[in-house]
């Protein structure tokens, strides 16, 4: 397999995604803005308390800075195959020799880059001039935070990849992809601190890949987690990648059988 | 009359019709708009269990504040969808055939289409949170507060609907808006959910003064609960929402009245 053609795309994307440029600041101040109405939320929750369940104020600050920063890099495109499936162009894309699984890959690792750069950065410097942040455990932290963090864009893009492979069958996904959003906006700890959710929910997530995405990397970054316990989390997530990109790849060859073009 | 009025009843039915052609798909997605718009609720209803009291607002108090912004955008969107589009037609050409029928303007655009997906998901879901709140949140419910409460939605609805008409409007001058309002409208929104006294003073301003949609929810919510944190604001606002609704609408309406008279067509 040559990596070249993949490679071209992935920065056809970020390129392309620098032409947009007042999406792209609202993009920031929006996530920015959400995040200071988090904020604001939680310092009037808090009122004087120090600690809730020995979480500190300033522990929560650094849950929103880093799932809602590391939820502007992970975007996968929940239309990239429905969109060619719509308007037919899926049936010359499978003629290109090559993968095109590989290239969907390709081209969100590309537009991830780009949000990683000019969204991130900027988003947590704010973040980290106005309210601050906890700093992490120690520079072994950051190193598996990052590995981590990777791993969460994995299980979040086969999520993703599988969600996008019921278009074969239904056409129109956009309700599907929507409520998919909704669970992982609710249950990825992005929108309340996992530590707050009820313990029936905890016991449920378990069995979940949600809280694989965001919190996993945040309790580590926050030194939350032994060394055991940091690999086996790890391991979890790649679990979960495995298992729904699996799912997925089997919806993928059922689907080519089924695909029936409509117009061309 | 009688013609409009037909005319009126004719464009409903085709609306809900095609609307409505694919059955399955129609209630998927007012499924998923109502599974989206709940999000909030979950994340409230969660934190809440946890914490019990959000600077004094309980959990019924806070979706009873929650409840008034969907109800009110739920009924809007009926009339507005043509409005929240306006971009779209005006990019397209497509408004040029509105222009030319010997009709109001603004008359066509509000009843040739409605997104009935958006309206019973929003609606939907603030009749819901209505229903949980409502009695629980100690509102002695008499003609007298059921008529505020009905004045208040109505007031709500022109807030939103005056705000939608002003965003189109500046599509007669600028040909991409769509990040405006993403902006002005859903940014803004965003805190509308919470009381806004927990927020800054840029914040509060900007939901009173500004996009006032403090009207449209939290003061009418306060004239029934009278929370505490009401004290800082002065008690007139409490009876102030028709009036912002209706003098803003009209604004929006005299803006839209004067700027049509330089449209240009996108069209080739």
């Amino acid at each position: 397999m040559r990596i070249t053609p993949y490679v071209a795309y992935a920065k056809k994307n970020f390129l392309g995604r620098s032409a947009y440029r007042v999406d792209h600041f609202l993009g920031i101040l929006s996530t920015c803005l959400q995040f200071f109405i988090f904020y604001e939320i939680y310092r009037a929750l808090y009122g004087d308390a120090e600690t809730i369940d020995g979480i500190t104020m300033s522990m929560v600050t650094t849950n929103f800075i880093i799932s809602m920063g590391l939820g502007m890099v992970f975007r996968p495109n929940d239309f990239f195959l429905p969109g060619k499936i719509w308007d037919g162009s899926i049936s010359t894309e499978l003629l290109r020799p090559i993968s095109f699984k590989g290239r969907m890959i390709a081209e969100n690792v590309g537009d991830s880059a780009f949000n990683l750069i000019f969204k991130f950065i900027p988003v947590f410097l704010i973040a980290f001039f106005t309210t601050g942040i906890h700093s992490p455990a120690g520079i072994f932290n950051v190193a598996l935070f990052i590995i981590s963090a990777v791993l969460g864009y994995g299980v979040l893009w086969s999520i993703s990849f599988a969600v996008q492979m019921t278009a074969f069958w239904l056409i129109n996904i956009w309700s599907i992809v929507t409520i998919k959003n909704v669970f992982i906006n609710v249950l990825s700890g992005s929108m309340i601190p996992l530590w707050f959710m009820p313990e029936w929910i905890g016991g449920v997530l378990k069995y979940t890949p949600f809280s694989s995405i965001y919190f996993t990397p945040v309790q580590i970054y926050l030194g939350q987690l032994g060394t055991a316990e940091i690999v086996y989390k790890c391991f979890i997530q790649i679990v979960w990648i495995v298992m729904i990109y699996l799912i997925g790849d089997f919806l993928w060859n059922k689907g080519q059988k089924k695909l029936i073009v409509q117009g061309g | 009359m009688n013609d409009t009025l037909h005319l009126m009843t004719v464009y409903s039915k085709t609306t809900a019709r095609a609307w409505f052609q694919y059955r399955v798909d129609a209630v998927l997605r007012s499924l998923a708009v109502f599974a989206r718009e709940s999000t909030g609720i979950i994340v409230i209803y969660f934190t809440l269990l946890k914490f019990n009291s959000l600077n004094g607002w309980n959990i019924y108090e806070l979706l009873f504040l929650y409840s008034l912004i969907f109800l009110t955008y739920g009924i809007m969107i009926i009339f507005f969808t043509g409005l929240r589009d306006f971009g779209n037609m005006v990019r397209e050409g497509s408004f040029d055939r509105f222009v030319l029928r010997p009709r109001g303007i603004l008359f066509q655009i509000i009843f040739v289409n409605s997104d009935w997906f958006a309206a019973i998901g929003h609606g939907g879901l603030g009749i819901t949170l209505f229903l949980i709140s409502a009695g629980k949140v100690g509102v002695h419910w008499n003609i007298y507060n059921a008529l505020y409460y009905l004045f208040a939605v109505i007031g709500g609805v022109l807030i939103q609907g005056a705000v939608f008409l002003f965003i189109a409007t500046l599509n007669i001058y600028l040909i991409e808006t769509g990040s405006i309002k993403e902006l002005l409208y859903w940014n803004v929104r965003k805190f509308a959910g919470y009381p806004i006294s927990i927020f800054n003073k840029g914040v509060q301003f900007l939901m009173i003064y500004i996009m006032p949609y403090a009207f449209v929810n939290y003061f009418p919510a306060q004239f029934l609960l009278r929370k505490e944190d009401m004290s800082q604001y002065p008690e007139i606002y409490l009876y102030l929402t028709p009036i912002v609704g209706v003098g803003m609408y009209l604004l929006a309406y005299a803006f839209w009245l004067y700027s049509l008279k330089y449209y240009k067509s996108s069209g080739n």
